[in-house]
């Protein structure tokens, strides 16, 4: 399993059991913040299960780079960057919003929100050109082995 | 991958995107109210979240990494699967349609047998695919 895939993995792990955790906690009235619902639904959905979704499609899905590295897969880690600091800044910015209406959440806030939407944009750049058939795949290498043929030989 | 795969996981990642931006929209209206009246599409983004991304994306994969049948290689009847994918992204549209009042709201009903109807289609298409070929 490469590196990008375990890192999204054990990171969708941590928020599984935190988003839990946040579940648990909503139902005693003594531990309860403002924001905690959505919060909640926002670590378990986007942190847990689109987190997992991201880490096993980049590793399962087909005509994955082998070469591991930031440079090699540039557009997964971006992923990964972007998403967790997007989720982390909500986590939280949300809850401190409701306590203080300083400019400082809300800016954090924005951030949190455009950082996400990132990932989305980078997640698609990594998986769509990969969702091919096998006849299409098989011309794309049969394509790169031409490219790589005709360098060589200059 | 095959043809209905291909065209769930690329709709899915659609919605997702979708979804994420209309997120990101309602989150950003948190701080600034005079944007709230993009609260109106809450449910757009839980059915595209929910339908559109993450069950899409789950039945995608489904039909192409569960185990084909032995004799014909096959994944089953092919015209089936390409049913099941319209049914669902047209279910999937109609609600949204409906959420934001394109549609009457009745027509989240339809939307709804849509999506019914795809699922059970996927059961129909993966029940005897889902076998171990161990003896």
């Amino acid at each position: 399993m490469p590196r990008i895939a375990r890192v999204f993995i054990k990171t969708g792990l941590i928020y599984f059991l935190a988003s839990l955790l946040l579940g648990l906690a909503s139902e005693f009235n003594w531990l309860q913040f403002p924001g905690m619902v959505p919060l909640f639904w926002h670590l378990l959905m986007v942190g847990w299960i689109t987190q997992i979704i991201f880490g096993v499609s980049m590793w399962m899905f087909p005509g994955r780079t082998r070469e591991e590295g930031f440079k090699a897969q540039l557009w997964g880690w971006l992923t990964y960057i972007f998403l967790n600091v997007g989720l982390v800044l909500r986590g939280i910015a949300e809850p401190a919003t409701y306590l203080d209406e300083g400019s400082l959440w809300s800016v954090l806030i924005v951030i949190s929100a455009i950082s996400q939407v990132a990932a989305a944009v980078f997640y698609i750049i990594e998986l769509w050109p990969r969702i091919q058939s096998k006849e299409q795949r098989r011309r794309q290498r049969k394509k790169k082995r031409e490219r790589k043929k005709a360098k060589n030989e200059k | 991958m095959p043809t209905p795969s291909r065209w769930m996981i690329k709709a899915s990642m659609l919605y997702m995107l979708i979804g994420f931006v209309i997120g990101a929209m309602i989150l950003i209206s948190k701080v600034y109210p005079e944007y709230s009246s993009v609260w109106n599409l809450l449910t757009v983004h839980i059915e595209v979240g929910i339908f559109g991304w993450i069950i899409q994306l789950t039945m995608g994969t489904a039909y192409w990494i569960l185990p084909r049948f032995l004799k014909t290689k096959s994944r089953g009847n092919a015209k089936l699967a390409l049913a099941m994918v319209g049914m669902l992204n047209l279910g999937i549209l109609i609600n949204v349609a409906s959420y934001v009042s394109i549609l009457h709201s009745s027509a989240i009903i339809l939307g709804r047998v849509l999506e019914l109807g795809a699922v059970a289609l996927f059961i129909v298409l993966h029940w005897n695919r889902a076998v171990s070929y161990n003896t």
